[in-house]
């Protein structure tokens, strides 16, 4: 009787992240009863898909015990550089994505470079990559709004049965990320480092070029995340993306993703991406005073946050009792 | 004879400017700003900068990026510059309360433009009476949603919320209440966050439009926020301009050019106007003449009374809008 609950105890705290995300349905349905119609419920995975995309990037990021506070500023200057060089050669929408992702990849890259090469501290370097990249942006546009064409807005705003582009993209990137952590050598490796970056460099991992790895994919899922947010609404403003890596990073922990690296997965990230928004948009939805929203946020944030604290306190308990690699 | 009086008219004009430009000492000013975010604060940075630069007056510039801690310290370093004058677009009221204090203790006269202290008794303080132009504004579309709709039916009313720790905001929204608590029971009231983020606002505003898919009129707390109403009113038929079927009555603030625009187009029907080059002006003019004085603590409110510009003085007072100006390309 004892032991069963314990695996019961056990049960939830494994899956806390997804028991908390019912109950917040639930009671935010039992409140407004249309807040669980698939219109709305559209709604919420749409506008997670896109802080959702960033935080798998972040999720590799993560997972090797690092930081990246540049988030924010390259969801701002990556689709800016597109669009600039959309309206400059006449380029189509399905282009500038792709130039969007590689901006992205180049100021990941150049992040990469500060840490790996420079082996400044991942917090220092990407904080001040957040200002550089923020800074430069503000410079290419003296702090006009950029608008894009009509185009880009109707690419952003289109649907492929009849579900919106942005949750395609959303589900695309996730499939992808899940299978390159869970199914190839280089998801292992990520784990590795993320474990223990000196037993990973003695068993003989390319630390460095994995590490830079993950902030170019990190860059650029942010770089893609930016791209389709901006695409819902056709004009980019200078504070566009700012206070988004709290949020991205937010997203990320509450899936699961450690800060301390090697813990998590995307799947588990984008799970925690959701949850926020239906947070945020189930407040919205039953009308809750625009003062008490913020504090109800963050508790149920905080209560999340708390059991997985506890479940993680359980888990490395139990893992001195186990060889298992946890996820 | 014509060519003699132009001469004359010249002469007279260049005399007149060189005793005006002599008159006043050129002075180093510092212009702290929080951010350029929106046409608005772009519109007033460029009107301060560029007018006391024509005057030969030298501006320190610098940009807190919405951190208030920042801009705190920012002002420290100009007072560490000994500059003659501190203008100032604060982050938030509170914040606004110590950059005033920190300047006046250092005997530097400081004006605060467009967004007021919490505690407005200090300092020159240049500020839009946002509740009243948000009431106007808000009263001409009230008044269209009623005219249209059964004297018995209840009507959905929109207001997107700016940043709550923002004076102005708090301003826009108590001037909304101001204008829908004439008829209180004729309208059911939908808030909806904005944090001045247009993403932010995207997500909330299709939560609201989502729950509540009739929605009669719609108040947004600043005009730079149309484009965002636009993608979530337009795939749902809602984005209509007036006189056709679905037209949803829109009204905003601030009187930027995107405004002035949709005003004319007619999808949106009246916009609370904020006379950007007035407090401009009444910023930089009380600035100069305190440090001509040598009038270390000047304490005054200049209050910008706006109008509002709708589709029934469009014709008339299109100009007052400075958005319509830098449409116009003037």
């Amino acid at each position: 009787m004892m032991l069963k609950k314990k695996s019961l105890t056990d049960l939830f705290l494994q899956n806390a992240t997804y028991v908390m995300f019912g109950a917040v349905v639930l009671y935010f349905g039992v409140q407004q009863t249309s807040f669980l119609m698939p219109d709305s419920m559209a709604n919420i995975v749409k506008q997670a898909s896109f802080i959702g995309i960033a935080a798998i990037g972040m999720t590799f990021v993560l997972l090797t015990a690092g930081i990246d506070l540049s988030v924010g500023s390259v969801m701002y200057v990556a689709p800016l550089i597109a669009g600039l060089l959309m309206q400059a050669l006449d380029l189509p929408p399905t282009m500038g994505l792709f130039i969007a992702i590689a901006v992205g990849g180049v100021l990941g890259a150049l992040n990469a470079f500060f840490i790996v090469v420079l082996r400044i501290v991942p917090f220092i370097a990407t904080l001040s990559s957040l200002f550089l990249f923020r800074g430069f942006g503000t410079w290419l546009t003296s702090s006009k709004q950029f608008d894009f064409a009509d185009e880009f807005r109707a690419f952003g705003l289109s649907s492929l049965f009849h579900i919106p582009l942005p949750i395609w993209m959303f589900a695309l990137v996730l499939i992808l990320a899940h299978y390159m952590l869970s199914h190839t050598g280089f998801g292992r490796q990520v784990y590795a480092l993320g474990n223990s970056q000196e037993g990973a460099r003695k068993a003989g991992l390319k630390t460095a070029s994995i590490q830079a790895r993950c902030y170019m994919m990190c860059s650029a899922c942010a770089a893609l995340s930016g791209y389709m947010l901006i695409s819902q609404i056709g004009r980019l403003d200078a504070g566009f993306g700012e206070g988004s890596e709290f949020d991205v990073i937010a997203a990320a922990v509450l899936g699961g993703v450690s800060l301390f690296g090697g813990v998590g997965s995307v799947f588990n990230a984008a799970v925690g991406a959701i949850l926020i928004q239906t947070v945020k948009l189930g407040l919205v939805f039953t009308g809750v005073n625009l003062y008490a929203q913020p504090i109800m946020q963050g508790f149920i944030i905080f209560l999340a946050v708390l059991v997985d604290g506890i479940r993680d306190k359980r888990t490395t308990a139990l893992l001195k009792r186990t060889i298992r690699p946890i996820q | 004879m014509k060519s003699l009086k132009y001469t004359m008219a010249a002469a007279i004009l260049t005399t007149a400017g060189l005793l005006s430009s002599g008159s006043a000492h050129a002075a180093k000013i510092c212009f702290a700003f929080q951010d350029l975010e929106t046409e608005f604060w772009v519109a007033g940075h460029k009107a301060i900068t560029e007018t006391l630069k024509a005057s030969n007056h030298e501006v320190l510039e610098s940009n807190a990026n919405e951190d208030a801690n920042k801009q705190l310290e920012q002002v420290k370093d100009c007072i560490a510059q000994n500059v003659d004058g501190i203008i100032v677009i604060p982050q938030d009221g509170e914040s606004a309360v110590t950059i005033v204090k920190e300047s006046q203790a250092a005997d530097i006269p400081i004006a605060v433009f467009n967004r007021p202290p919490t505690d407005t008794s200090k300092g020159i303080v240049v500020v839009a009476d946002n509740k009243t132009i948000a009431e106007q504004a808000v009263d001409y579309v009230t008044a269209e949603a009623l005219a249209k709709a059964p004297p018995d039916k209840k009507l959905n009313a929109i207001i997107i919320v700016g940043d709550l720790g923002d004076p102005n905001a708090v301003g826009r929204k108590d001037g909304f209440y101001a204008s829908i608590n004439k008829n209180k029971d004729r309208f059911n009231v939908i808030e909806v966050a904005s944090k001045w983020d247009a993403a932010t606002a995207l997500a909330n505003l299709e939560a609201a439009v989502t729950a509540n898919p009739q929605v009669d009129l719609l108040f947004t707390s600043s005009d730079f926020l149309f484009p965002t109403i636009r993608s979530v009113f337009e795939p749902r038929g809602m984005w209509k301009k007036r006189g056709e079927e679905g037209h949803v009555l829109m009204a905003g603030l601030d009187g930027d050019k995107t405004a002035c625009q949709l005003i004319k187009e007619g999808f949106v029907d009246a916009t609370g106007v904020q006379d950007l080059f007035f407090e401009a002006d009444s910023a930089m003019n009380a600035i100069l003449a305190a440090i001509e004085a040598k009038e270390t603590q000047p304490n005054k409110i200049m209050p910008d009374p706006g109008f509002a510009l709708t589709q029934a003085n469009l014709g008339t007072d299109e100009m007052r809008m400075w958005g319509c100006k830098l449409l116009a390309g003037k």
